[in-house]
């Protein structure tokens, strides 16, 4: 994408001089943490698929404490959440913000700050990792850190975010009235949720636990919060902030867009309550969840209005930027679609607890926020390092085998829950019978899994080639 | 939303209603429930923890067991599935957490529901042996080995009673022998005290329930 693409003004030539600017003032922060993100999401893949093999071969890898089913699993999960998607929405919203604000990074002291705090990051991620493994983990599903790192990444938030949310009153066209569109809203919304979400739940269920009463609500809170109002924002800011942009058109129905922002953020809080249907929560919450739940979909559904009919024009054949940012978008109606159907009580009764909850997870995290994510990486790349590097081919394979990997490992998924969902509702059917005949769907995920590394090697290779090459052959 | 401040106080209001809503209400209200007497014994319902058990939490949080058990029986109007396959007598309710440092809720049932798991399965020897090597007791069983949190040593003088009594592939060496450590003695306690079929007032056992179980 070219250098203009994203910036306001309509004088071509200095537009391209500023865009120069930004990118150069916010470059070291951004690739050192894409480039972080890019390689721990590496690490997490293979780790998933190590648990997915001791899923099929228990005695895998057997009688080594540290490589235990359960301390993998979290470990993998929370490389993806922490290491990769986390860190890597970070970098698309100081490039986003920073390009959309039409505003660099200035002063040396606030570089300094930023850079320290992504050191801080990945350092509170690879100690988190290795107490994990050590047996120091938590045991709270996606906060299973240690304090001490829970405490070092949510430090290392602030020290970037509250930079990023400021820019929002400093951005071009401020001092004459011009409003912010929809993309500013989406990334000021999820920079700030960040901190409350996570800070909150840190400090209920880690820092200083409640009585465990009323862990359960405030977990279910988490989860969903932790997707839905800090990482999904972020993915949204990428697809309003760039689609329009790279397509030249506007926002279909743009009168639309704050209705759909505000009940994203409303329902998205509330929606973490459908994950303990018939859980030991009070009947009013689970009720609540249910609502919110399917609710959910009409901040789903304005966003596939606003953006779904944007078309490009036929200069972006083959762009890589506009195929996950569009595969990002059907990934979110899908989850959307799922959710929904999940809040419901009836399929919750038989589908909550199998590969079907994991999938809607999955799809979240890994399509409706990844590919956006990805879709940022490769529009932000040429601008930091000055020319398009990377190899074209590469780049495709690597959205085609993402998404095949991530389709096939979601289906599988799903048929997994529901067969096992429903054999379970049989109390005749012995629980070790249903677990053997979802011995196949365990291989293929395996599978899957193999696909999803392979894409993830492919763009962290594809990454790291730009940047050697940017090293070896630097721009005059 | 043109101003940062005026959005902010937007996302704020907007974002206070779940907080409010679920974070406060269960910091609140669910985190300051009671114990109730029980007056068959003179105890407290839920019952008290011992020093193992509450250590034994500490294994069940370090080895991962929450990625693939649940603690929780469900409630009767959503499913009854929870309750006909013997994972409990009654649904779990909030109180069960009590005596809990973490709740162990879950999400993913790859393995069975364990919130009655120590009156389903009260013989701590099994544990044992299920633990060192499931399918050695449950045939076709995914669960993984967790036998690094046994020791094998030489059997001194006379046999432990600990030892486990394994066969075929898995007994020890002559003249030695495979006892548990205290991570796994901890562990058992912990699984042995999950028991959520004393009646609660939001959550009364039915007459002839624990026949059936």
């Amino acid at each position: 994408m070219s250098n203009t693409t994203l910036s306001h003004h309509h004088d071509p030539e200095s537009d391209g001089a500023k865009a120069v600017c930004i990118d150069a003032s916010v470059r070291t922060p951004v690739l050192l943490l894409f480039g972080n993100a890019l390689h721990w999401l590496v690490v997490a893949s293979f780790l998933a698929l190590l648990a997915s093999v001791k899923l099929v071969a228990p005695g895998f890898l057997g009688g080594v404490a540290f490589l235990g089913y359960g301390r993998l699993s979290a470990i993998a999960r929370d490389l993806f959440l922490y290491g990769w998607a986390s860190q890597a929405a970070i970098a698309a919203g100081i490039w986003l913000m920073a390009r959309l604000c039409n505003r660099t990074l200035g002063g040396v002291l606030l570089r300094t700050l930023i850079n320290s705090a992504v050191v801080l990051w990945n350092l509170a991620v690879l100690l988190g990792t290795l107490a994990i493994l050590a047996g120091y983990s938590t045991g709270v599903e996606w906060l299973e850190y240690p304090n001490w790192a829970s405490a070092m990444l949510f430090l290392s938030f602030l020290m970037i975010g509250i930079w990023v949310v400021c820019l929002f009153d400093r951005r071009a066209g401020i001092e004459s009235g011009g409003r912010a569109e929809p993309a500013l809203w989406y990334l000021v919304a999820g920079f700030c949720c960040f901190p409350w979400v996570y800070g909150t739940a840190n400090l209920l269920l880690t820092w200083k636990p409640l009585q465990a009463s009323a862990q359960g609500a405030v977990q279910g809170w988490f989860c969903n919060g932790f997707l839905i109002l800090w990482l999904l924002p972020v993915a949204l800011g990428a697809l309003y902030g760039l689609l329009p942009r790279i397509s030249g058109q506007q926002l279909n129905r743009r009168n639309l867009a704050p209705l759909g922002f505000w009940l994203l953020i409303l329902f998205g809080g509330w929606a973490g309550l459908a994950r303990l249907i018939g859980g030991p929560i009070p009947a009013w919450m689970a009720s609540a969840g249910v609502v919110a739940g399917v609710l959910f979909l009409i901040p789903i559904l304005i966003v596939m209005i606003n953006l779904l009919g944007l078309r490009r024009g036929g200069d972006n054949d083959g762009n890589i930027t506009w195929q996950f940012l569009r595969g990002g978008l059907s990934f979110i109606l899908t989850a959307g679609l799922l959710a929904a159907l999940l809040a419901m009580p009836s399929v919750s009764a038989f589908a909550r607890f199998t590969g079907v909850t994991v999938s809607l997870d999955l799809l979240w995290l890994f399509g409706a926020i990844s590919f956006p994510l990805f879709g940022v990486i490769y529009a932000s790349l040429p601008g930091l390092l000055g020319r398009e590097c990377w190899s074209v081919s590469l780049s495709g394979l690597h959205y085609w085998l993402n998404f095949a990997g991530l389709c096939l490992l979601t289906t599988i998924l799903i048929l997994d829950g529901l067969f096992a969902g429903l054999a379970l509702l049989d109390p005749v059917v012995s629980f070790l019978n249903i677990t053997s005949y979802a011995q196949p769907f365990h291989v293929l995920e395996g599978a899957a899994w193999l696909l999803l590394l392979a894409s993830t090697v492919i763009a962290a290779a594809n990454f790291t080639r730009a940047l050697a090459a940017e090293r070896l052959f630097p721009k005059k | 939303m043109h101003r940062l401040s005026t959005f902010l106080i937007g996302i704020l209001l907007v974002f206070l209603t779940s907080w409010v809503g679920v974070v406060a209400y269960s910091s609140n209200k669910l985190g300051h429930l009671d114990p109730i007497a029980d007056a068959d014994t003179g105890g407290s319902l839920p019952p008290n923890l011992q020093g193992d058990a509450i250590a034994g939490q500490r294994v069940y949080a370090s080895e991962g067991c929450i990625a693939c058990h649940s603690q929780q029986v469900r409630q009767t109007s959503v499913t009854g599935t929870d309750i006909a396959r013997g994972w409990g007598v009654r649904p779990s309710v909030a109180r069960d957490y009590l005596r809990d440092s973490t709740a162990f809720l879950g999400s993913c049932r790859l393995g069975q529901d364990l919130s009655n798991v120590g009156i389903r399965l009260p013989d701590a020897k099994w544990h044992y042996r299920h633990l060192f090597h499931p399918g050695s007791v449950c045939e076709g069983s995914i669960m993984p080995a967790f036998s690094h949190l046994f020791e094998v040593r030489k059997i001194q003088g006379q046999r432990s009673d600990e030892a486990l009594d394994l066969t075929g592939a898995d007994a020890p060496k002559e003249g030695c022998e495979v006892v548990p450590t205290t991570d796994a003695k901890n562990l058992v306690a912990y699984l042995l005290s999950l028991r959520h079929d004393y009646p609660l007032p939001e959550a009364p056992v039915k007459k002839g329930a624990e026949a059936t179980k």
